[in-house]
């Protein structure tokens, strides 16, 4: 088991309408920590967080990045008291 | 393509219109790619070296194929001119419904040279073109100008659009503006000041006439599924609500604003580093230019409920400020409030000044001023009186914007081309160095900002053409981490993803300059491709609507070849004026200065700069050395000729 | 320039006569006011649509983004906002072919809508006050024109920016339609469903009440 902080900002945070929880995961892998988001927020957050087949992570329009400043993917292991920033991705023009 | 382009010659009156021939699209695409031939072409016939502010400059506008054509992508209008404050290329593009409706009328491109003899307006309706008195205009702020127009020309046969200038170009202040429709700006370069210095105060166009598609039932079809894809974005709507302001969040926890003049790259003050405007300002969604399946801008009215200091503006309604105002405002100049942060946004408009090389010119002479380093006569010199340079106080900032607009001090006189030449004049006027403390990139132009940890963003601002700018590299690749992007333009390669390493850098500006070009030339608005890289490619699917308007049908590959070619005309523009490799800069702090909070501590540009531009470089075909251009990479886009300008120019590498 | 009939584009079928009984039109066009956000969109598709030869021109679309609606129990409170003026589709006949001294309505049999039979009008333009929605339109040749309706699949709906499916069931508020195709029933319903769903702001205000978005900074 290890734990696992989300911060969520913008419109993610519109969507769970907390700014960050904690998990605990079973195994330490991206995708658990995907599927309970999702489980939890429904097909709106499923829409943002996850990419049209489902099995990968949106990289559109988002940024997910870990404590060390890494974008983490779907297939990435996770450390036990990590915190994942759930944001979107955009820049000026 | 049927196309028209409209020779405007101020200084005789002359009106000329010209067919542009169908294998002018096939090279350059439209838009900015043709903009470019236009102003190329003007400086083979007149000297390339004149001073920009004078009647020789070319002040070309122009709108690309795609533009009100049912794709929904948008409509950017660009303005492209030689720069009056960099002295190079200087191209700039906004939205407002002033493009389309210059179509409407039926002309998609006007190039106007020489200088009226005083101040005028030139008018375009439906095939029909004059210039007209605008001595009644001049001294009026952009909104007023574009206010004044409507109401003297009415309503038919439709609205009045417009381009004008306000008190900053009239004074030919270096990066002064052009506003669309009183409400987008063509910010970069100083456009506004090359139509001051023609006395070109405004251009009206009305217009009942229509845009030929070559292929309507394909772009209907095009336009559909274009829509279906955006429709699948979830993110999408966050961006509709809240435009560019979602990098306010994003950017405060990687570190990547620009604090007190790049001192720091986090926002201070906990309603500027959130996303609170949504919540208490936006009223209204809107859409920046027509013909757009995104709508991102936004509206707001101040009641004076938001904030304390909102109650100084009730009443007052603009535009959404985006990211690059708060960057400017929150960032640049440490303003905390939302409502001043806005008032900047309005304000800058109203005069027709760029917000980047104005904040940064300020915060300039702000960062001085906090290290002790101006005596109470310094300050008496340059503002003529005693002047409180306090960060985030609107009330000094909103004078010390005046005194540039109005080049009406010391102040003014020294930094109205931007934060690179003011500090530079003032270094050499005073015979103390403070070129540490100004920040600026290719050609002196300032963008806030931090760039340390980015190297694609680093190499963005030391290559643009157009000077320091993003919106012709745009790192995205980098600072979104896309290893899916990375693997898939560079052979299963991650790197172009990872910000620990110079590889793959330089080729990230090299490729997505290409694409932008395509995007600037079609017409069209960067941002439905940028919310989504992967999914609707300007290469790919964006070249089917382009086949589909103009009949040219081109494979991916040619139509990346298209972008290099206009990229290396504009590259080719620079090398004529004695651009070369040092040119392709940045400043002391960005080079030497380590960042010193965010979540990428400890980064300089130096560590990497080199190794990328010499990637850059190695991936454009440009000599090494010196940065120039090669006959046999030229040939190979087809630029035989500009490769013969260049090598009587002395500005050819071998090879 | 000569114009090819108006059926050939959009329905590629024969239309009934004048003088048949003809049952209403069933699924009519909606716009919801000050969510409109002028991108015109709406417009440009629908002089494309209409166009064989091409043209995108919004002076001959048979809709109009109106800057300036009157002001009704629905608007915004702040002043602001747009809408998109729509062919109501009125009872059959409706009032713009009552109007008509040259016979010149034909019924859509897939719609029921009525049309403009351009080689039969006679450009008298009795039709334009005779709407009392003022959505007749003059074109800058002078042909008048109707919404058709595009034979069922309104391009305009398709093209809006601000989500006009009406299957929006368990979409967010942000979804809302702005321009919709529906029966008059289904319509009353979402209204119902929202009713402080009337602009932006009480959007925002709804939601905010209903704890959907967070107010943590």
């Amino acid at each position: 088991m290890i734990t696992i902080h989300a911060q969520y900002q913008s419109r993610f945070r519109e969507i769970t309408r907390v700014p960050a929880e904690t998990f605990e995961l079973e195994h330490p892998l991206v995708s658990e920590l995907a599927a309970r988001i999702t489980g939890k927020y429904g097909p709106t957050m499923h829409a943002l967080l996850m990419d049209s087949d489902g099995e990968n992570l949106n990289t559109r329009g988002t940024l997910y990045l870990n404590s060390r400043g890494e974008r983490v993917y779907i297939e990435d292991p996770l450390h036990d008291g990590d915190t994942i920033y759930f944001m979107v991705g955009i820049a000026g023009g | 393509m049927q196309s028209r382009l409209l020779h405007v010659n101020l200084t005789t009156g002359e009106l000329r219109v010209e067919e542009l021939p169908h294998a002018l699209f096939e090279r350059w695409i439209g838009g900015s790619g043709i903009n470019n031939w236009i102003m190329w072409e003007h400086f083979l016939k007149h000297d390339i070296h004149c001073d920009p502010r004078s009647p020789d400059n070319i002040f070309v506008f122009g709108v690309g194929p795609l533009a009100g054509t049912g794709s929904g992508s948008g409509i950017k209008g660009r303005i492209t001119f030689k720069s009056p404050c960099y002295g190079i290329f200087g191209d700039s593009a906004a939205g407002g419904k002033f493009p389309y409706m210059v179509r409407f009328a039926g002309f998609d491109h006007i190039a106007i040279t020489g200088k009226a003899p005083r101040p005028v307006y030139l008018y375009l309706c439906d095939g029909y073109a004059d210039i007209r008195d605008a001595t009644h205009l001049w001294g009026k702020n952009t909104a007023e100008t574009h206010t004044g127009l409507n109401t003297e020309l009415g309503d038919y046969p439709s609205h009045v659009h417009t381009l004008t200038i306000g008190q900053a170009g009239e004074h030919q202040v270096g990066i002064a503006a052009v506003v669309s429709d009183a409400s987008r700006i063509h910010a970069r370069g100083g456009g506004g000041c090359v139509m001051g210095s023609k006395n070109l105060k405004a251009i009206a166009v009305q217009g009942s006439g229509g845009v030929r598609v070559a292929n309507p039932a394909g772009m209907l079809k095009w336009s559909r599924e274009f829509r279906a894809s955006i429709d699948k974005n979830e993110a999408i709507y966050g961006f509709k609500r809240r435009g560019t302001l979602g990098a306010v969040e994003m950017y405060q926890h990687i570190g990547s604003h620009f604090w007190r003049n790049n001192q720091g790259n986090m926002f201070r003050g906990d309603e500027i580093r959130s996303d609170n405007w949504v919540k208490k300002f936006h009223k209204y969604s809107e859409v920046c230019s027509a013909d757009c399946f995104i709508a991102c801008d936004g509206r707001y009215k101040i009641d004076g409920s938001e904030s304390e200091k909102a109650k100084k503006y009730v009443g007052e309604t603009f535009r959404r400020p985006e990211y690059l105002t708060t960057g400017s405002a929150a960032g640049a100049l440490d303003i905390r409030d939302w409502a001043e942060v806005a008032h900047w946004g309005k304000v800058t408009n109203d005069y027709g000044i760029d917000n980047q090389d104005l904040s940064c010119a300020i915060s300039f002479i702000m960062e001085v001023h906090q290290h002790g380093l101006l005596s109470e006569r310094d300050i008496g010199e340059l503002f003529g009186h005693a002047q409180s340079l306090e960060w985030g106080n609107m009330e000094d900032i909103e004078t010390l914007m005046a005194d540039i607009v109005f080049r009406r001090n010391l102040f003014g006189e020294l930094f109205h081309d931007g934060p690179y030449w003011g500090a530079l004049r003032y270094s050499q006027r005073t015979g103390r160095n403070f070129m540490k403390y100004s920040i600026y990139g290719k050609g002196g132009a300032s963008f806030t900002e931090e760039m340390r940890p980015f190297p694609t963003w680093m190499n963005n601002m030391a290559v643009a053409s157009r000077g320091a700018d993003h919106l012709k590299g745009i790192g995205l690749i980098e600072k979104f981490q896309r290893r899916d992007l990375s693997k898939r333009y560079f052979n299963g390669r991650l790197e172009a993803a990872d910000l620990s390493t110079p590889v793959l850098k330089g080729a990230c500006t090299a490729l997505v300059e290409n694409q932008v070009a395509l995007i600037n030339s079609y017409g069209v608005c960067l941002f439905h491709w940028m919310l989504d890289p992967a999914g609707y490619a300007p290469e790919e699917h964006y070249g089917r609507a382009f086949a589909a308007v103009t009949g040219i049908d081109r494979t991916p590959a040619e139509l990346m070849r298209d972008g290099e070619r206009i990229c290396n005309l504009e590259k080719a523009f620079n090398s004529r004026l004695g651009l070369r490799r040092e040119h392709d800069t940045i400043c002391e702090r960005w080079m030497f200065e380590p960042t010193t909070e965010g979540m990428y501590p400890g980064r300089v540009a130096a560590d990497m700069f080199e190794t990328v531009l010499d990637e850059y470089y190695e991936w454009r075909g440009w000599e090494r050395e010196s940065g120039l251009q090669t006959a046999s990479r030229l040939e190979s886009l087809g630029l035989g000729d500009v490769a013969e300008v260049l090598a009587a120019d002395g500005a050819l590498a071998r090879g | 320039m000569p114009r090819t009939p108006q059926t050939e584009m959009v329905t590629g079928t024969v239309w009934y006569q004048p003088g048949d009984d003809i049952p209403d039109v069933d699924q009519k066009l909606y716009a919801l006011q000050n969510q409109c956000t002028d991108c015109n969109v709406c417009e440009v598709a629908c002089s494309l649509v209409h166009s064989p030869d091409g043209i995108v021109n919004p002076l001959l679309a048979r809709l109009k983004v109106n800057h300036a609606p009157q002001v009704g129990k629905r608007a915004s409170a702040h002043g602001l906002g747009f809408v998109a003026d729509i062919c109501h589709h009125c009872g059959n006949p409706p009032p713009c072919a009552e109007v008509c001294p040259a016979d010149a309505f034909y019924y859509d049999p897939k719609t029921n809508v009525a049309v403009i039979a351009q080689d039969k009008c006679i450009g008298c333009m009795e039709c334009v006050p005779g709407c009392p929605f003022d959505v007749i339109f003059v074109a800058p040749d002078g042909e008048l024109l109707k919404c058709d309706l595009c034979g069922g699949e309104p391009a305009c709906v398709e093209a809006c920016a601000t989500r006009p499916e009406m299957n929006n069931a368990g979409k967010q508020y942000n979804r809302a339609p702005v321009l919709f195709h529906a029966d008059s029933a289904t319509y009353r319903a979402v209204l119902q469903d929202k009713p402080e769903a009337r602009d932006e702001v009480g959007m925002m205000q709804a939601m905010l009440e209903k704890g959907m978005v967070s107010s943590a900074a």
